[in-house]
């Protein structure tokens, strides 16, 4: 009974006039929109689409299980997961130790750096501004060197880490 | 049918826990977003152009996805796989052929993982290439880059665990690398050591791996990206174009 009082009673009304500019009404001076749902909506759409792929690729695609792991039996090569091939291919081009320690902390201890490095402030939110084309070119050759690397480890080295290219039939022991 | 909704969402159960209306207004569709502890780590409002599919292709939440999906598929297969160094290896044979869907299962966890360490190459050099490292934003790349490392790790735990060859000599090769780090007689035997239980891989290896797979590194992983998702937010969101107009500080 109190509450409907409440709501019937007018709690505001005309007290002066301003002269000034207007606020501007119906325009949000952000462009925003509520998160609910324009962005909610757009999440679970996305999550759909990631459980569909993976499930569909599950059914058509198993996973590698090879024999039963046997420390007497050496296959040739042995490969790491495809992540670390990049090193593993590093590390046959020197002394193991540049390949395998010295160059992934290297390269971490600079990706760490990178936001302390460049510490300009050009085309922050813009896909391959112009003004970053130095850096970004960089970044490419790197990405590049490392995933060619990746490459090469998995699909470009045979039996004693030789090397084969893909239509090379590797030898048969 | 406007009752019938009242009937639903009118009383006090729901109330109880829901307390705010249906969000068709904008009021309640703000409350939904602050009062509901799992979406409030996201604002009430976004920036139009962040919505944009390719502002950042979804490559943030597409990862925090296939980490849920990992969570969920990695718990189901914690109940089939026991990490015996006898008993592994049969398991992965009877999720294959004996458990129901347990290939499926098994599948869905590998193929998400390798997506995983895919997916985190790619939303690094989306985050590189339009420039979103920079002030505020620095520390967030450095828990990415941080991210990045140990999704690497969780990826190379999980890859024994099948206990086949392909798991036993990948993991061989990786700590022969781990010996080498200088000085190898001391810190490369001492690391490998703590790595493998011991001074070559076997039943030691294995629980430390699989103990790390399941607990330790998913762990820090979570507690990383529940900061990572924060500090999107404390920085400002996405970045936007006009940030390059306010100089640093």
């Amino acid at each position: 009974m109190a509450e409907k009082q409440i709501d019937n009673m007018k709690s505001y009304g005309l007290m002066n006039l301003v002269k000034g500019k207007t606020p501007a009404i119906q325009k949000d001076p952000y462009e925003m929109v509520m998160s609910w749902p324009h962005l909610l909506f757009r999440e679970v759409v996305l999550f759909l689409i990631v459980l569909t792929v993976i499930m569909g690729m599950s059914i058509l695609f198993n996973a590698p299980l090879e024999e039963m792991a046997d420390p007497k039996n050496t296959p040739n090569p042995a490969k790491a997961p495809w992540y670390f091939l990049g090193l593993q291919e590093a590390l046959s081009w020197g002394p193991p130790v540049l390949g395998g320690i010295v160059f992934p902390t290297l390269l971490a201890v600079l990706l760490l750096a990178v936001p302390y490095l460049d510490r300009t402030r050009d085309g922050i939110g813009v896909w391959f501004h112009p003004k970053r084309r130095t850096v970004n070119i960089l970044f490419a050759m790197g990405l590049t060197f490392w995933f060619g690397l990746i490459i090469v480890g998995t699909f470009l080295r045979g039996p004693s880490w030789d090397f084969y290219w893909f239509w090379e039939a590797w030898p048969v022991h | 049918m406007s009752r019938v909704a009242d009937l639903l969402f009118a009383n006090r159960v729901w109330k109880s826990v829901f307390r705010h209306g249906y969000p068709s207004n904008p009021r309640n569709r703000a409350e939904v977003m602050f009062q509901n502890v799992f979406l409030h780590i996201q604002s009430v409002k976004v920036f139009k152009r962040s919505l944009k599919v390719s502002a950042t292709f979804g490559l943030g939440l597409i990862l925090a996805y296939l980490f849920l999906l990992l969570t969920l598929t990695g718990f189901l297969l914690m109940f089939y796989y026991v990490p015996e160094v006898h008993r592994a290896y049969a398991d992965m044979k009877d999720l294959e052929f004996a458990v129901s869907f347990g290939v499926v299962l098994r599948n869905m966890h590998r193929w998400a993982a390798h997506a995983m360490v895919l997916f985190t190459f790619l939303h690094m050099a989306r985050v590189f290439f339009t420039g979103a490292y920079k002030a505020p934003r620095e520390f967030n790349w450095v828990i990415g880059i941080i991210l990045l490392i140990i999704t690497l790790f969780l990826s190379l735990s999980g890859y024994l665990l099948p206990w086949d060859q392909l798991a036993y000599w990948a993991i061989t090769i990786v700590s022969n690398l781990i010996r080498t780090t200088p000085p190898a007689d001391i810190m490369g035997a001492g690391a490998s050591y703590l790595v493998l239980g011991g001074t070559q891989i076997g039943q030691n290896t294995l629980i430390r791996f699989y103990v790390m797979h399941v607990f330790g590194l998913p762990a820090i992983c979570g507690l990383l990206m529940v900061v990572h998702f924060w500090r999107i937010r404390k920085d400002g969101g996405l970045a936007r174009p006009d940030e390059s107009n306010i100089p640093l500080r």
